[in-house]
């Protein structure tokens, strides 16, 4: 990885303060960058970049990179990095405060199609039915055929039931749903919409530059 | 003892193997498990936004009536446990029960099956119970979010609460440094081959112990070791063979259940070999 100085216009500062203002960005200032997370984590070797790497990107401010980077899809929430962070920093969460945050920039890859219809099945009926998941996401990924042969091993043991399991009565999820965008909103001046006037500009400075983050140990 | 009952969806699809072994055990022992009424999805670890998460789970939380509620998934018991820990952030509170038509007060105490019957059942009462012992060895194996990341109940770098159940039921915990190592499985779908290279390498080290079957207390680690097993043996090239049993299902046979009332039958790893070395 070619080092190259993060010039000081790169930096999303809206960004980062954006997420040092969320339960779990609090404690991020004081990552010590020591990388017991990123040694703790089962697949920091399929990131871009490790836990420790996007900590200190996001002090940095570095949205477009953290953003578009697989690191927050490849984590697996298995917390790790968490429970070990000698800081009480949980990088798991930083993850999962930036899924959302990416999805409404317009980020989109396998994951946050799966997790779109996850989230449209549990509204719809207020349950997950495995068969509905996996058919509806098949419909839209071509390479899925290939674990048809799969699925008709579990339906043999009668594991994949074709009829959705439901709730009675699913008419309050539609407000639970709507719970994340409102705690959002609530966020004073420095949220989104201020954001996101400032991405197109910083996305495309970003754009082909290797954040220096002193990552070349690890990978 | 009686406990409000949250199943999770896993129960009404593939972990119908679990559900038949939970129900067995916990009628046999005499545990009252109440379901709860029109219970919804925690939300997994796919519904992405984590507010909507901890709301969904306090709206089951809401519906406790005042019991403590057990469930069997660890992706539900970390949710539940969360939402909980989240709701002491009184904005996100008051905000969520402006939803909710049961308001929730932050007071019910979510435990894990393997909690209830290794703490609050107890392995003394649980060993009366035992009419044979299983003289096997067997790998503990507790995934990620029965420990993490509110680990009241176990400790998340070396728990002992299976291992203690897997003792008392006459078998042999094995020595396993992967307990807590994640099996792959919130990435199955979205990414197949990371997700078998972590299930490679739990089955790897479980056959380098020398143990008869893996126990798991969660449909999610199941489905990733025992379904997906085969996928693991063809993508590596390696035979493993190796039985993945729920924790209420080897309790079942320490009980002298039959193999098919415990659902054993349901599993894609044939189980019989391991059912005939316990002898019956
Ligand atoms: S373990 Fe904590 S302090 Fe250390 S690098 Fe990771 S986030 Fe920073
Ligand atoms: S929670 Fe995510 S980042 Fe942390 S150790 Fe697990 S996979 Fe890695």
């Amino acid at each position: 990885m070619k080092k190259e100085t993060i010039l000081p216009e790169t930096r999303d500062t809206a960004f980062r303060d954006l997420i040092l203002k969320t339960p779990v960005g609090e404690k991020i200032p004081t990552c010590m960058q020591c990388g017991i997370c990123a040694g703790s984590c089962p697949v920091s070797h399929e990131m871009d970049y490790t836990p420790r790497q996007l900590v200190r990107m996001v002090q940095l401010g570095l949205k477009h990179e953290v953003l578009n980077s697989n690191t927050i899809w490849i984590c697996t929430t298995c917390f790790s990095c968490s429970v070990r962070c000698p800081r009480g920093i949980r990088p798991t969460e930083l993850m999962e405060t930036l899924k959302p945050i990416a999805i409404a920039e317009g980020i989109k890859n396998k994951n946050s199609k799966f997790d779109n219809i996850f989230s449209d099945v549990v509204k719809k009926n207020g349950r997950a039915s495995e068969f509905l998941l996996i058919s509806k996401y098949s419909l839209s990924e071509p390479g899925m055929i290939k674990q048809a042969p799969f699925g008709l091993s579990l339906m043999s043991r009668g594991k994949l039931p074709l009829m959705p399991d439901k709730m009675e009565d699913v008419r309050e999820l539609d407000a639970i749903f709507k719970t994340g965008e409102e705690k959002q909103e609530k966020k004073p001046e420095s949220g989104t919409k201020e954001n996101a006037e400032t991405k197109a500009e910083a996305g495309e400075k970003n754009e082909g530059k290797a954040a220096d983050t002193g990552g070349e140990a690890e990978k | 003892m009686k406990y409000s009952y949250y199943p999770g969806c896993a129960q009404h699809g593939t972990a119908i193997d679990y559900r038949m072994s939970v129900e067995a055990v916990f009628r046999r022992l005499g545990i009252e498990l109440e379901e709860v009424k029109n219970w919804n999805c925690c939300g997994a670890l796919h519904v992405p936004d984590r507010n909507v998460r901890a709301a969904l789970s306090s709206r089951t939380l809401a519906s406790a009536k005042g019991l403590d509620i057990a469930t069997p998934c660890n992706l539900c018991y970390s949710n539940l446990m969360r939402a909980n820990t989240a709701l002491e952030d009184a904005t996100l509170k008051n905000m969520i029960n402006g939803k909710l038509t049961n308001k929730y007060d932050g007071n019910t105490k979510p435990k894990h099956l393997l909690e209830v019957i290794v703490k609050d059942y107890g392995l003394a009462k649980l060993a009366e119970n035992v009419k044979k012992p299983l003289k096997i060895k067997a790998v503990p194996y507790y995934g990620c979010l029965l420990t993490r990341p509110e680990n009241k109940f176990d400790s998340p770098e070396n728990p002992k609460s299976l291992d203690n159940l897997i003792f008392t039921l006459g078998a042999e915990p094995v020595k396993y440094y992967y307990k807590t190592k994640c099996c792959g499985g919130p990435v199955l779908i979205t990414n197949e081959d990371l997700a078998l290279s972590l299930a490679k390498d739990l089955l790897g080290m479980a056959k380098e112990s020398g143990a008869d079957c893996m126990v798991v207390t969660c449909p999610m680690c199941h489905l990733q070791l025992d379904a997906k097993q085969k996928a693991v043996e063809s993508k590596y090239n390696i035979k493993f063979d190796m039985p993945i049993i729920y924790f209420t299902q080897l309790i079942g046979l320490a009980m002298g259940m039959s193999p098919k009332e415990l659902g054993l039958d349901k599993h894609l790893v044939p189980t019989d070999k391991l059912v005939a070395r316990i002898g019956r």
